[in-house]
């Protein structure tokens, strides 16, 4: 559902701050800095990242692939180790069926049983292979708009994150409120702040 | 205002809007006269969705079918249900769109672009790649082009000393329908 597939789903944020004089040299800089880590053979359990929008293991960007004309297209991508519910609790009553054996006791205290929830969801972070999510991003630098390919609240989330991070600008979500202030004639913005529902029946 | 409170308290803006797009397009047989741009074909097809209630309490009714039995969102819409979420087909000249628009956060779903060159037909240096990326996000500016021009003009109705004069309109429309 991203940038190039047949069919996207997107949010469109305005892009609000100053912008540095050197724009590209800058962007060239900070992409590089937040391009993605991979994490197969480490024990990081998160990494979030850029890549090129034509290939998730790109995070070279020879020549600059990010930019198409007056525009910036990136790919976020997040790599999690994730453990399932299931999987850690199953290993969580395993390891106090067996501490309860080896003291001879009925019951762990909750104390116990927490330390073991911790050390069981390590041992299973660290075993676990990292799920990679991409989500493709546009910035239109002519008129400072970003259309992100998600509707996801948290994947929304995470780009307002790495977006700050990487170019020092902040993202507003552009509903229809928003969106309307930057559509009307400023003589309207008071008429618009004021606004209350119509009844429509 | 931060952007919580607007999204809470101004939801309806969105909704307000969808529902006049609905009357705008029936009202000249699903063409929409935008100002500076000409007629765009607007049609409301298949898939409607109406809320009602507030916060916690908010439901939810999915309506589906073909365009003109849609009747079920058309009495959701004089119970005073709100419409929140619609499949919309765009089309301008030769080129159609059809989206899904979710009316109180403008989240744009399942967005369907023109067809242009197919993907195989294309080679994978740089140049192509750049001019693919291009054209596809110039298809969904185009889209969203549309969209903002006809939700400016729903501002300016709506922000104007005749918003009383289009609500009757409006009304009797949600009325006879």
């Amino acid at each position: 559902m991203g940038l190039l597939s047949n069919s996207g789903s997107f949010v469109r944020f305005s892009v609000e701050g100053d912008m540095p004089a050197s724009f590209w040299e800058f962007a060239a800089e900070r992409i590089a800095m937040h391009a993605f880590r991979d994490i197969d053979d480490s024990f990081e359990e998160h990494s979030i990242g850029w890549v090129s929008v034509m290939n998730m293991f790109d995070s070279e960007f020879a020549y600059a692939s990010y930019a198409a004309g007056d525009y910036i297209a990136l790919t976020m991508r997040i790599d999690e180790r994730k453990v399932a519910p299931a999987v850690l609790k199953k290993f969580c009553m395993k390891e106090e069926e067996r501490l309860k054996k080896e003291r001879q006791v009925p019951k762990l205290s909750r104390g116990q049983r927490l330390e073991i929830k911790e050390n069981m969801t390590l041992m299973l972070t660290k075993k676990a292979v990292p799920v990679p999510a991409t989500y493709d991003m546009c910035w239109n630098l002519g008129d400072n708009t970003v259309l992100f390919f998600s509707t996801s609240g948290k994947a929304q989330a995470s780009l307002e994150d790495l977006f700050k991070k990487t170019f020092d600008l902040h993202l507003v979500l552009q509903v229809p409120f928003l969106a309307a202030g930057r559509l009307i004639d400023p003589a309207l913005e008071e008429r618009l702040a004021e606004l209350n529902p119509t009844i429509l029946i | 205002m931060d952007l919580v409170d607007i999204i809470a308290e101004k939801r309806f803006l969105g909704q307000e809007f969808v529902t006049w797009l609905w009357f705008k397009s029936e009202e000249r047989g699903g063409a929409v006269d935008i100002p500076g741009i000409g007629d765009v074909m607007v049609v409301f097809e298949k898939h409607i969705l109406l809320e009602y209630g507030d916060g916690d309490s908010r439901e939810k009714v999915i309506c589906q079918g073909l365009q003109a039995e849609m009747s079920e969102a058309r009495t959701g819409l004089r119970m005073g249900k709100k419409l929140e979420q619609a499949r919309i087909m765009l089309g301008r000249g030769e080129y159609e769109w059809n989206l899904t628009l979710r009316a109180s956060m403008f989240d744009f779903k399942s967005v369907k672009t023109p067809k242009t060159m197919a993907t195989s037909e294309e080679s994978d240096d740089p140049a192509a790649v750049e001019g693919r990326i291009l054209e596809k996000i110039s298809l969904y500016e185009q889209a969203l082009h549309l969209v903002d021009e006809m939700f400016r003009m729903f501002l300016n109705s709506r922000l104007s000393d005749d918003w009383e004069n289009e609500l009757l309109r409006l009304r009797k429309w949600i009325k006879d329908k």
